[in-house]
């Protein structure tokens, strides 16, 4: 077995990634303390609520330099996948994932520099990042501001409607965190994501010679 | 000599009585009498007379007809007592200057609440505070059916303003908006969440002789049309019907909610430093400040009617435009996110567990197999 190291995640998107997941655990703490105050006695309320707004600041921040980033470097396209072969590489890929990874077998999608993500991880990161964050930015926004943004949350319904918008992402930010952690253990070594994730260099363990999809640094 | 004493006891009874009618009108004055002059723009007009003080004197007699007090049939002499006698002829016909009224010999327990208030604690710094300061007594009237916003206009927001001294408030505005001052600066006061009904067609509130008008009922019969089950209290189920009723008439009424402190003497101890300043006492689970939930129907006369309401109707979408974080949530939301973390927990346990159940069975497979395993990313 051949082991190649592609330079997968750019240090500015590995800090982005990290500084990400930091502000949605601080998120998910605060926004936690916020919904069930009588059940956690961490901070005050008060203290909850300012960390709670600092923290969505800072990631509305980070996540318009994500978008910059992207859009800039031109590699934006990584997120959008092809809609005609997507249902055959979905349905491949989840078979993967339900049957094919207790196998044994080979994932059918290879990490490349311009592929980098396999179909259902496009997917769920296009929903994601294109339409779920900025619904939570928005609606955060909302909340933060409720006379000032009064308006819009006039034509949104009112303000429980937008509280109900913040706080069905919320769990589900929550759950998706779960859930994400748990598949970056799914790479050839429990380990292996996440080291690539502070390194950059995702171990590729393949057959095809080293510079085939860009070449390895 | 028995008939000496009876004959002298009527003589005495009927001069008394002579006396009485003789002197009648100078101990009470009627206000029309006062109005006279006092319901002029120019009273008492001499040359010591400023404008200023024509203005000063002048009560406008049809906002005082309105007032509580005089609904509560409290004439002017009943406050300005030291004024028992008009000598016409002179160009004020009264004692001159006339001695301040005292407001509790009336409000008394008022004025027990008020003496350890924050307002009595200014005369420290040489502020006198009086209750005209606040209260005009000549144009006092019910503040039950007035909105938060009125009754901070009337009241708190004549002298302070508020954005000065709540920086460590979040959401000073909505807060502003929906809690009265004394909710949280009078905090041994009971509170009420006060749902008044609000036209979206007209853009105002609707006063509850309206809305009886669109019931086609008296004030008698509300309770018994919306209440159906006869427990006196409004449950989600009825309070859904009422608003549909409205609906049918063709209104476009909603439910205006707000947290207001009940109107009771104790209200005026107010206080700075012993202010409600614990977020968490409102905002939790059963918080005590949302225990009370009323339906207020509004009177001409300014007095209302109160009905009782369940609780749960704050927690719903009934009133979408009320949201006090944590104590007002939509409990079944915690149900579904529950659900979903408990999903994502599911998936993460199922699919590790298949995991390490079939780790003997992949071992052989990548023993035999070429080295092309696992190349994906999958987070």
């Amino acid at each position: 077995m051949k082991t190649n190291a592609i330079y997968i995640h750019p240090a500015p998107v590995r800090i982005w990634h990290w500084l990400n997941a930091l502000g949605f655990i601080l998120l998910i703490i605060t926004g936690y303390h916020i919904r069930f105050p009588e059940s956690i006695h961490l901070l005050s309320l008060e203290q909850a609520i300012r960390i709670h707004n600092y923290t969505g600041f800072f990631l509305i921040a980070n996540y318009l330099l994500w978008l910059a980033y992207y859009f800039n470097a031109g590699k934006v396209q990584i997120y959008f996948p092809d809609f005609r072969t997507l249902p055959e590489l979905a349905r491949r890929q989840m078979r993967f994932y339900g049957y094919g990874i207790f196998q044994g077998e080979e994932n059918p999608h290879t990490i490349t520099l311009r592929d980098k993500f396999n179909p259902l991880q496009q997917s769920a990161y296009l929903g994601l990042m294109f339409f779920l964050l900025p619904a939570q930015i928005f609606s955060g926004l909302f909340l933060w501001k409720v006379k000032g943004f009064e308006n819009y949350i006039g034509l949104l319904g009112g303000i429980k409607v937008v509280a109900t918008i913040h706080v069905l992402l919320f769990f589900f930010f929550a759950a998706f965190l779960m859930v994400h952690c748990y598949l970056a253990t799914l790479g050839h070594t429990p380990l292996a994501h996440f080291k690539a994730m502070f390194t950059g260099y995702e171990e590729h363990h393949t057959h095809l010679p080293p510079n085939h999809d860009g070449g390895t640094p | 000599m028995g008939r000496k004493i009876v004959l002298m006891q009527r003589v005495a009874i009927s001069l008394i009585i002579i006396w009485c009618s003789w002197c009648s009108p100078a101990l009470s004055l009627d206000n029309y009498e006062c109005f006279f002059c006092h319901g002029q723009q120019h009273p008492g007009a001499t040359a010591a007379n400023t404008d200023d003080s024509r203005r000063r004197f002048f009560i406008d007699p049809q906002n005082f007809n309105r007032s509580v007090h005089n609904l509560n049939g409290v004439g002017c002499t009943e406050c300005h007592a030291d004024i028992n006698s008009l000598k016409h002829g002179k160009a004020v016909p009264h004692v001159t200057p006339a001695a301040s009224p005292t407001c509790t010999d009336c409000h008394s327990a008022t004025g027990a609440a008020f003496a350890s208030s924050v307002h009595a604690e200014a005369s420290n710094k040489g502020i006198i505070m009086r209750c005209y300061a606040c209260h005009d007594p000549h144009y006092v009237i019910h503040q039950e059916a007035a909105s938060v916003s009125e009754r901070q206009n009337r009241m708190c927001l004549r002298c302070h303003n508020p954005y000065i001294f709540h920086d460590w408030l979040p959401q000073k505005e909505a807060h502003f908006s929906f809690v009265e001052c004394t909710a949280c600066h009078a905090p041994k006061v009971a509170h009420h969440v006060h749902l008044t009904f609000y036209d979206l067609v007209s853009n105002q509130f609707l006063s509850g002789d309206t809305v009886l008008n669109l019931l086609r009922i008296d004030a008698a019969g509300f309770l018994p049309l919306i209440d159906k089950n006869q427990d006196r209290i409004i449950d989600v189920n009825e309070f859904e019907t009422l608003g549909l009723m409205l609906r049918q008439r063709d209104t476009r009424i909603i439910f205006h909610a707000e947290l207001v402190a009940d109107l009771a003497p104790a209200v005026h101890s107010l206080t700075k430093k012993n202010a409600e300043k614990n977020c968490g006492n409102c905002h939790t689970a059963n918080s005590p400040f949302f225990n009370n939930v009323t339906i207020v129907l509004s009177k001409a006369d300014g007095t209302v009617d109160h009905h009782e309401v369940e609780r749960a109707v704050l927690e719903g979408y009934h009133l979408s435009h009320f949201y006090a974080l944590a104590s007002t949530r939509f409990r079944f939301l915690d149900k579904v996110g529950i659900a979903m973390l408990a999903c994502g927990f599911c998936l993460v346990m199922g699919h590790l567990s298949v995991r390490i159940i079939t780790v003997r069975q992949r071992r052989p497979r990548r023993q035999t197999q070429s080295p092309l395993e696992h190349k994906g990313g999958s987070a």
